[in-house]
């Protein structure tokens, strides 16, 4: 359960994120999707205590974020797969993590196995990794602790489409079993094919949100819908500026 | 897992303080440059050691002369090791795991305090080891003399101030290499401004690291010896240790 109430985040005169609220509940998927430069990365770190609101507040299974003693063995976090020591070995970066959570280092080499990343892949330096295996190894990180709740940011990137379709599984694996899942993406057509609900936002503030088929029931379905909405976003920017 | 049931047990708790500290001593020397970094600080100061006990006839090989010569590089590479034990998870970014896994940053940075106070320790072991090992083998011609226990103390607190300071200046700068060349070139442009301007001079006594801290490895300490390196710490060490803690608490991570 994920639950943002009027979240903003200010830097100086310019609101980065506006009064931004959703829930997420266990058993779905739900994607945030929208343009680069929404605020979509900014508001999940504010859910998972990163960065500050300037107001509102959010909570992540019933506690703030920063309230829970152990947060790593409720909630997987993957803000930026590019985020990893360029000098320290991909096993590693996952046993650091297992340490620090308490989990058996055994966990490690079967998160390994899950996100397809072989014993060569697993001694390599971080350096070495493509932007995918990064990718795979964030996912793992993030699996270790054997969370209840996953919060990614653009998990699909640099995957290529085989890769894309594990994941998709992973995830709707992941919500079968009673989980709650939150991804952001710039993809339109990814998150409608892994989202039970979206939450479309555009220029800092939410601007729609609701299933994948309440959103997509109208003339042209979710994509024409996706671009009136950050369209017309833009157009008021402009005018605005104007 | 079943959904509607899920809590977070009441009794949980957070990650010791003890599983923190090694976790930061891990990731000290789990890296390519964490671990050259620090086989670099035990290497100079065998190397020292060595060179004191071959030059000059082996004149300067007492006890006394070979540790103080093989702390005084240390004091100048630890504080890099302290610098990076902060500043390289800014510069990696790894502060998005770190901080997501232990959302209470100030254990994060207090526990990197620990982890460089152990490496402090361990490089005085091996300076203390390697003087002794050398004393014994390549004897000074009049004889190696004895170590005395003020000497060893002050040479631990040189050490322990000099690392902290680079954490100090790690955590208020956060970035790996302005932090380093900034910590590094400061006492030079102290020195080369108050050659010129007069009144910097006098503030020198109380101000300038190597002059207040450096005879830590060489005189027993006066009071007064003792003034001028607190005035020396405060200014080097707390004050960009505060800002640290609250910058290092306080900044949005990207």
């Amino acid at each position: 359960m994920i639950e943002a109430s009027s979240l903003t985040k200010r830097y100086g005169e310019r609101a980065a994120v506006q009064d931004v609220s959703f829930t997420c509940t266990p058993g779905t998927v739900t994607g945030f999707l929208g343009p680069n430069g929404a605020g979509k990365s900014t508001t999940l770190k504010m859910l998972c205590g990163l960065a500050h609101p300037t107001s509102g507040r959010s909570t992540v299974l019933g506690r703030s974020y920063a309230e829970i003693p152990n947060p790593g063995r409720h909630v997987g976090v993957l803000i930026d797969a590019s985020a990893a020591h360029e000098g320290r070995r991909g096993r590693e970066t996952l046993a650091i993590t297992a340490e620090l959570l308490g989990v058996a280092d055994t966990r490690v080499d079967e998160m390994l196995r899950l996100v397809d990343l072989d014993a060569s892949a697993a001694r390599k330096r971080v350096s070495q990794y493509s932007l995918g295996m990064r990718q795979r190894l964030g996912i793992a990180n993030a699996l270790l602790g054997d969370p209840q709740l996953l919060i990614l940011d653009e998990p699909a990137n640099g995957l290529d489409p085989v890769g894309m379709r594990w994941m998709r599984g992973l995830l709707r694996d992941f919500a079968a079993r009673g989980g709650t899942v939150l991804l952001s993406s710039h993809l339109l057509h990814e998150v409608e094919a892994i989202a039970d609900r979206v939450v479309i936002i555009a220029g800092g503030r939410i601007v729609a949100q609701g299933t994948s088929t309440e959103l997509g029931a109208g003339a042209g379905g979710l994509e024409q819908l996706f671009f009136q909405l950050t369209d017309a976003h833009d157009r008021t920017l402009e005018e605005v500026s104007r | 897992m079943s959904a509607l049931a899920y809590r977070i047990p009441a009794d949980e708790r957070q990650p010791s303080f003890s599983r923190l500290t090694r976790i930061e001593l891990r990731k000290m020397l789990d890296t390519r440059s964490g671990l050259w970094a620090s086989i670099a600080v035990a290497a100079i100061s065998l190397i020292t050691v060595i060179i004191t006990a071959f030059v000059k006839g082996g004149q300067d090989a007492t006890l006394t002369q070979l540790f103080n010569n093989s702390i005084q590089p240390v004091a100048i590479l630890l504080p890099v090791l302290g610098v990076l034990l902060v500043s390289s998870e800014w510069s990696q970014r790894t502060t998005l795991t770190t901080f997501t896994l232990i959302p209470h940053r100030g254990r994060v940075l207090f526990a990197k305090v620990a982890a460089a106070l152990l490496l402090t320790l361990a490089a005085f072991a091996i300076c203390l080891v390697a003087s002794v090992l050398i004393g014994e083998l390549f004897p000074a011609p009049g004889g190696t003399g004895a170590l005395s226990i003020v000497l060893l103390a002050q040479g631990l607190v040189f050490l322990g101030a000099t690392m902290l300071i680079g954490v100090a200046f790690g955590a208020a700068i956060m970035v790996s290499a302005p932090a380093i060349v900034i910590y590094l070139a400061l006492p030079t442009a102290w020195d080369a401004l108050s050659s010129v301007l007069a009144p910097l001079k006098t503030l020198s006594k109380w101000l300038a690291i190597g002059p207040t801290l450096g005879p830590l490895g060489t005189r027993s300490f006066s009071a007064s010896d003792w003034g001028h390196a607190g005035t020396t710490v405060a200014l080097w060490l707390v004050l960009p240790l505060i800002v640290g803690v609250w910058r290092f608490a306080r900044r949005d991570v990207n």
